[in-house]
């Protein structure tokens, strides 16, 4: 292999992994405070594509794409709490959530599929670019998107990093993640900071859901794929700590380029997930994790 | 001890023969081939739900990488009868096999790992078979899948003629085996070994039970019919596709088993039955169906948290509760005469805090009153002997528990336990004006009398108890005071067979004659919430108490048991140390079952007053001591 071509790889591989980070970090989020997998993050990316779609396209309301992405994001976190309240308040005492919030989180999942289906149709949409063109960095080549996604990526997890070392919510959240009763106690109000978790965690599925809405064509079912990839993003980094996920995303993602290229398309997730389970085998907290959350 | 009985001895194995009868006739009275192919779907997706079951619901092991199993199934069938030309059926056979294989290797990672790290590990692994299958195109056909599978074939007869009759017996057949299967391996050593670990681990590792080996064989067994139901799957529709690993299946098998009931394996059948058919009367509807669906397995989760199992039990416990409710009121108007000829002592309905209670009650207010307290499932007129022979001494009272004779159901919640037994009884007491009195108790009144006279709010000057062990430590103790292997297990059942009721009653009161006939009548009035909240609530009660109050002895007490009563362990009984015991020990009645009152009268009457004259001299003797303390003291 010779040097550009590594090189080309290697850019390959943390531009993927910027999209499964940001793929990954609201199902991280919510883990981490709530200790549930939310399998509705799929349907939730797929809402966020299709609503950004209905705010930006010149179908639609044909906003400017700034506005658009920002009711996006406002429309999300609302979706978010009202899901919480919904699917996973109403159980959160029971011994057995952990079961309890998949299968509600599935149904969640399949209704909002549903009714995206009702809702916009089953044609295929995209959203425009937010920019387009290329250019080029020391020999490589970056289309625009791409380095708007990882700007993108950047801004949200710096985002939620200090939103949840230095702001009152966000530690009130860490609180709440790392001993729920003590937090209880001290007078938080539990359900509103799980709320806004789970808000955060849409927002950020809604923001990589309209980035992968101008990358590829829309459909309901959309969500599924992202959805697995989070979940291996997740799974691989460790369920510890907010962050983790983040290394994991661009390791697999720098896994999957160099696995493209050395086992080619069809082969590589296999041998993804067989580094994974070889992974967690030797290490069943995730490569970066620990056996305890928190935020 | 949980009482497990086989299901030909309870009422479980008609409502199976009565299902499993309309499942064998209904294809011959419909000739609806279309419905007749949902039942089919039912049928595969019974047996997958089921044999999660056992993994998830009894081995408590969050294995999401079961639909993978069945999608191995699948492609077993698909790569050895098309590919490889082996015999469908053997194919079938195959089917289990390899998925039974893949299970023992899923376990192997799992083996380390707990809660939510099995659930991550697990869908893992199903995702590494799915684009195993999906990159190997040559073998599996990748995305595409596999199609013209070749069809089931007995002779020559292709089972899909005929409206598919063929392959809907076959479905049926294989639904029975895997519930037999699995009603086998639930109650094996493998079953108990599973639920042992999900309940308590440490204990049961610290009993003996391997972890490691216990799961991957939960696994295994969980897979087998799993396999068999994929292949079959695969034979039936004749497609391998890779869409059995998606999220859609998962979906719907997870629904099918929370909807159903996780950890009952009858549930999930009922659940797969309900949701195929629902779904299928949706599916006019679209995107709603969808919708629709996925909003009832909220709505169920949320309402149900044990899902139609628990509905369907409920609705039972509704049924029988409505049923012992109308009989007790039947009862208290018609028969009213013959049970005051029974005992000769007027009956009278007692409103308390916790429902109407039967009273019957001699009522001289100048004898010395005598309080009689009857057994689980049993009522006040078991006492008519001692009622005609001892009340020209006596003032006899006798009441019904809750839930028992003529007295109204309870609040399961509230009412049917010992301590608000005692209470009643004091209401009782209260009622008819006495403050003074003996207590006889017998098997679980006998307890309500311990308790009565431990609280102390009544003046108890003689105790007597029959069939009943005093207990220190609640539930070790109970081990030691009773024979393990009796009927007395019945006694916190809360649905009797026919064949228990006999047992029960002919163990705790008499062999059923024209006598002891209308003994055996009460069992199928008795609530059946009174006898399982009576034992599960056995703990509301303070027993070192009781105990104290025996060794303190107080009270003239004495323990007339009958010498062949099958439930108790008299070496026990007469260990225990007693302060003022009435002959110095256990008294038994030659001959006495659990009521020897009833089965031996004239000796237990004989005893009971002989203790009493006793008693009232002892107690006349302390008095006369304590005046003359009192006055050596002044």
């Amino acid at each position: 292999m010779d040097p550009e071509t590594a090189l080309a790889i290697f850019k390959g591989g943390i531009v993927l992994g910027a999209l499964y980070a940001l793929m990954a970090t609201g199902l991280s989020l919510v883990w981490t405070t709530l200790g549930i997998f939310n399998f509705a993050h799929g349907a939730f990316i797929a809402l966020g594509a299709y609503v950004a779609w209905q705010f930006s396209s010149s179908d639609a309301m044909a906003l400017p794409i700034l506005p658009a992405v920002f009711f996006t994001c406002f429309v999300m976190f609302a979706v978010g709490g009202i899901i919480y309240f919904l699917l996973v308040k109403p159980f959160e005492r029971r011994a057995d959530v952990v079961l309890i919030a998949v299968i509600t989180t599935l149904a969640g999942s399949a209704i909002i599929e549903n009714g995206l289906l009702l809702i916009w149709g089953p044609r295929a949409k995209q959203i425009q670019p937010f920019l387009s063109g290329e250019l080029e960095l020391a020999g490589i080549r970056l289309a625009m998107s791409e380095i708007l996604l990882l700007c993108l990526v950047l801004i949200i997890l710096l985002g939620i990093g200090l939103f949840l070392r230095y702001t009152r919510p966000g530690r009130a959240m860490r609180a709440v993640a790392q001993n729920r009763e003590s937090a209880q106690l001290l007078g938080l109000d539990v359900p509103r900071l799980y709320a806004i978790a789970f808000g955060l965690s849409a927002l950020t599925a809604g923001l990589a859901g309209s980035f992968v809405g101008t990358i590829r064509f829309m459909n309901p079912a959309m969500g599924a794929e992202p959805l697995m990839k989070a979940l291996i993003v997740v799974i691989f980094g460790g369920v510890a700590r907010f962050s983790s996920p983040i290394y994991a995303a661009f390791v697999i993602g720098l896994l999957e380029a160099f696995s493209i290229y050395a086992f080619g398309l069809y082969w590589a997730p296999a041998v993804l997930f067989f580094t994974m389970i070889v992974v967690l085998l030797v290490k069943p907290e995730g490569l970066f994790g620990r056996y305890q959350r928190t935020l | 001890m949980r009482y497990d009985p086989p299901l030909h001895k309870t009422q479980g194995l008609a409502a199976i023969m009565i299902a499993l009868a309309a499942l064998l006739i209904y294809p011959l009275i419909f000739e609806a081939t279309y419905f007749r192919h949902v039942i089919i779907l039912a049928f595969v997706f019974a047996i997958v739900a089921t044999s999660w079951d056992f993994s998830l619901g009894y081995g408590g092991l969050f294995n999401f990488s079961h639909v993978a199993l069945f999608a191995v199934g699948i492609y077993t069938y698909a790569i050895l009868a098309k590919t490889l030309g082996v015999p469908p059926w053997l194919a079938i056979v195959a089917g289990g096999g390899t998925a039974a294989l893949v299970a023992l290797l899923i376990s192997i990672p799992v083996l380390r790992l707990d809660g939510i790290y099995v659930i991550l590990v697990t869908i893992a692994f199903s995702q590494l078979i799915y684009f195993v299958v999906i990159s190997w195109s040559s073998v599996t056909g990748g995305t595409s899948g596999m199609v013209t599978l070749p069809t089931l074939t007995i002779g020559e007869y292709r089972l899909s003629r005929d409206g598919r009759i063929g392959y809907y017996y076959v479905g049926l057949a294989l639904l029975a085996a895997n519930l037999l299967f699995l009603y086998l391996v639930t109650r094996s050593r493998l079953g108990r070994a599973a639920v042992a670990l999900k309940d308590n681990k440490y204990y049961a590792i610290a009993r003996g039970i391997s972890e490691a080996r216990t799961r991957s064989q939960t696994l295994m067994a969980s897979a087998v019919f799993t396999g068999i139901a994929g292949a079959y799957y695969a034979a039936y529709l004749r497609v391998a596709s890779p869409d059995a690993f998606g999220l859609g299946f998962l979906t719907l098998l997870l629904s099918i088993l929370l909807v159903g009931g996780t950890g009952t394996i009858w549930g999930p059948v009922i659940a797969a039955f309900s949701i195929s058919v629902l779904s299928e009367w949706l599916s006019g509807f679209g995107a709603w169906q969808n919708i629709v669906i996925a909003a009832a397995i909220i709505l169920i989760v949320v309402f149900y948290p044990g899902g139609l199992w628990a509905a369907v039990q409920e609705l039972r416990e509704a049924v029988d509760t409505t049923r012992t409710a109308a009989l007790a009121r039947w009862r208290r108007g018609r028969q009213k005469a013959a049970r005051e000829e029974l005992t000769g002592a007027a009956e009278r309905i007692l409103t308390t805090a916790h429902g109407r209670i039967a009273v019957a009650d001699t009522g001289d207010s100048e004898k010395p009153a005598l309080l009689f307290l009857h057994g689980n499932s049993a009522c006040k007129e078991a006492f008519y002997k001692q009622f005609r022979s001892l009340s020209d001494t006596h003032r006899i009272i006798a009441f019904d528990l809750p839930g028992h004779g003529v007295s109204d159901n309870g609040d399961p919640e509230i009412t049917y336990n010992i301590a608000v037994y005692a209470e009643i009884a004091e209401a009782v007491l209260a009622d008819c004006g006495v403050r003074r009195l003996g207590v006889f108790g017998w098997s679980l009144g006998g307890y309500v009398a311990l308790e009565l006279a431990a609280r102390g709010n009544v003046e108890v000057t003689a105790l007597a108890i029959t069939g009943t062990s005093p207990l220190a430590v609640v539930p070790e103790d109970f081990g030691h005071g009773y024979n393990p292997n009796s009927h007395l297990v019945l006694a916190g059942k809360q649905y009797f067979s026919r064949e228990e009721t006999r047992n029960y009653a002919n163990s705790a009161t008499a062999p059923i004659s024209q006598d002891s006939a209308f003994l055996h009548s009460n069992l199928k009035r008795t609530d059946g919430r009174a006898r399982l909240y009576m034992i599960t609530k056995l703990n509301v009660i303070d027993w070192p108490r009781q105990m104290r109050m025996l060794s303190d002895g107080k009270i003239p007490f004495a323990i007339l048991n009958g010498s062949d009563d099958p439930f108790l362990n008299h070496a026990y009984i007469a260990r225990l140390n007693y302060g003022n015991i009435w002959r110095g020990g256990p008294q038994d009645i030659p001959g006495g079952r659990h009521a020897p009152f009833f089965n031996k009268p004239d000796e237990f009457n004989l005893a009971l007053y002989a203790f009493l004259s006793d008693a009232e001299k002892m107690s006349a003797d302390t008095e006369r001591q304590t005046a003359a303390g009192r006055t050596t003291t002044q």
